[in-house]
């Protein structure tokens, strides 16, 4: 435990040492996110030209997204401030996880996983259920030149929900963006219950009680964490803005 | 080489501590937790207040929504990732690549992509999206029934 203390700066790059005093797992983990968080950072950027393209017509969320369950009343970014909640709630449960673990206290670091799976879930849950009003719509939908296939021409129709061709709200960019983003995001909440879920059964086991140390409850940490910091933008640039 | 891995320092144990320790370090935890709660019910109250004000849509207000969310971002990486606990030479290590190319791309999207801006090459965008727009800002949710329901030429966006 003492080595760092030991370590002359010269010699540092020697080998059999690690410069920045972490494990391969871990710092090849942040460089994982690093590149993960270069391909969100790049979808973002070209979300934000895209919409400024359309500045015009591009929708408003709060014309678009106003359901919450059991309510018939428009309540615009209820919901969403809801999956917020509950996402940046999993991640504090996730790193008193972390933190649990570093105390070696294993019926803490049981605890607030199963929190943090349980939050997980109720996010995809969320997106599940926003993805399904934003495809099915509104009863009232809007006009739009839809292609006719039999005329091959465009027939002005009144059009419901959305697709990646045609959606009610606004330029079929704003649907495009939103599956996309959204979805790949999705994607990463899913993985991160997965992985939550198959470390919380090895916590269970007592793997990491007998290494005598909860470092991969650190790694899937470091993991769930990333993916609250890509919503916390998500939620800015696609609800708030 | 077989004992390459006797002497290699074991950095998972030195993250191991005690309770009095663990007992200030949840509570800097919660404390993060309530300021990012309180950051963003703020963001949902102002944004939900937004529509009908002369301020909504305003740069102030996206500059203000930009700076916050950085601010939560910043207090995910450096306490909920412990990043602000890492060596000082690892922070920069993922930090400014990162923020480099961030720049970099925002840099390129903007001196790059402003062909597209000018009025001689303007994407041209089907008027129906111009009406609903229009519509929705004097309040009006439904569009209606179409009136003719025969072909018309159609002004498509993203035809080039």
């Amino acid at each position: 435990m003492a080595h760092s203390a030991e370590i002359d700066s010269k010699e540092a790059w020697d080998g059999g040492v690690s410069p920045f005093k972490l494990s391969y797992g871990k710092m090849f983990m942040w460089f994982f996110l690093v590149s993960d968080a270069l391909t969100f950072g790049g979808l973002l950027i070209s979300y934000g030209f895209i919409r400024h393209k359309y500045a015009e017509v591009w929708p408003k969320a709060e014309n678009v997204f106003t359901h919450f369950p059991f309510i018939e009343q428009h309540v615009p970014l209820a919901y969403v401030g809801l999956m917020t909640f509950i996402l940046i709630m999993s991640s504090v449960t996730m790193v008193l996880a972390v933190e649990a673990g570093q105390r070696m206290d294993r019926k803490g670091v049981t605890t607030w996983m199963f929190w943090t799976i349980i939050g997980g879930a109720a996010f995809v849950g969320s997106q599940a259920w926003e993805w399904y009003h934003f495809i099915v719509g509104t009863d009232h939908g809007a006009l739009r030149n839809v292609w006719d296939a039999a005329s091959g021409s465009y027939v002005k129709q009144v059009f419901h929900g959305a697709n990646m061709v045609t959606n009610e709200y606004g330029v079929p960019q704003f649907a495009n963006y939103f599956f996309f983003i959204t979805g790949f995001h999705g994607t990463h909440v899913f993985s991160g219950v997965v992985l939550n879920f198959i470390i919380f059964l090895n916590v269970l086991k007592g793997t990491y009680q007998k290494r005598g140390h909860y470092e991969m409850v650190e790694k899937v940490g470091l993991y769930w964490h990333f993916v609250d910091l890509v919503w916390v933008f998500v939620f800015t640039f696609f609800y708030l803005l | 080489m077989s004992d390459f891995h006797d002497n290699y320092p074991q950095y998972e144990l030195e993250a191991l501590h005690d309770e009095a320790y663990g007992k200030k370090a949840r509570r800097t935890l919660w404390n993060v937790f309530w300021i990012m709660l309180g950051i963003t019910i703020f963001e949902l109250i102002i944004g939900s207040m937004a529509p009908g004000h002369g301020w909504s849509g305003t740069l102030w207000l996206k500059t203000l929504f930009i700076v916050l969310t950085l601010a939560k971002a910043a207090a995910i990486v450096i306490w909920f990732m412990h990043l602000g606990h890492e060596v000082k030479f690892f922070k920069y290590i993922i930090l400014i690549p990162y923020i480099i190319f961030m720049f970099y791309t925002i840099f390129v999207i903007l001196t790059e992509g402003t062909y597209s801006g000018t009025s001689a090459k303007a994407t041209k965008v089907d008027p129906i999206f111009v009406e609903q727009q229009k519509a929705l800002k004097h309040g009006h949710h439904s569009s209606g029934v179409p009136q003719t329901n025969q072909a018309e030429p159609a002004q498509n966006q993203e035809h080039h």
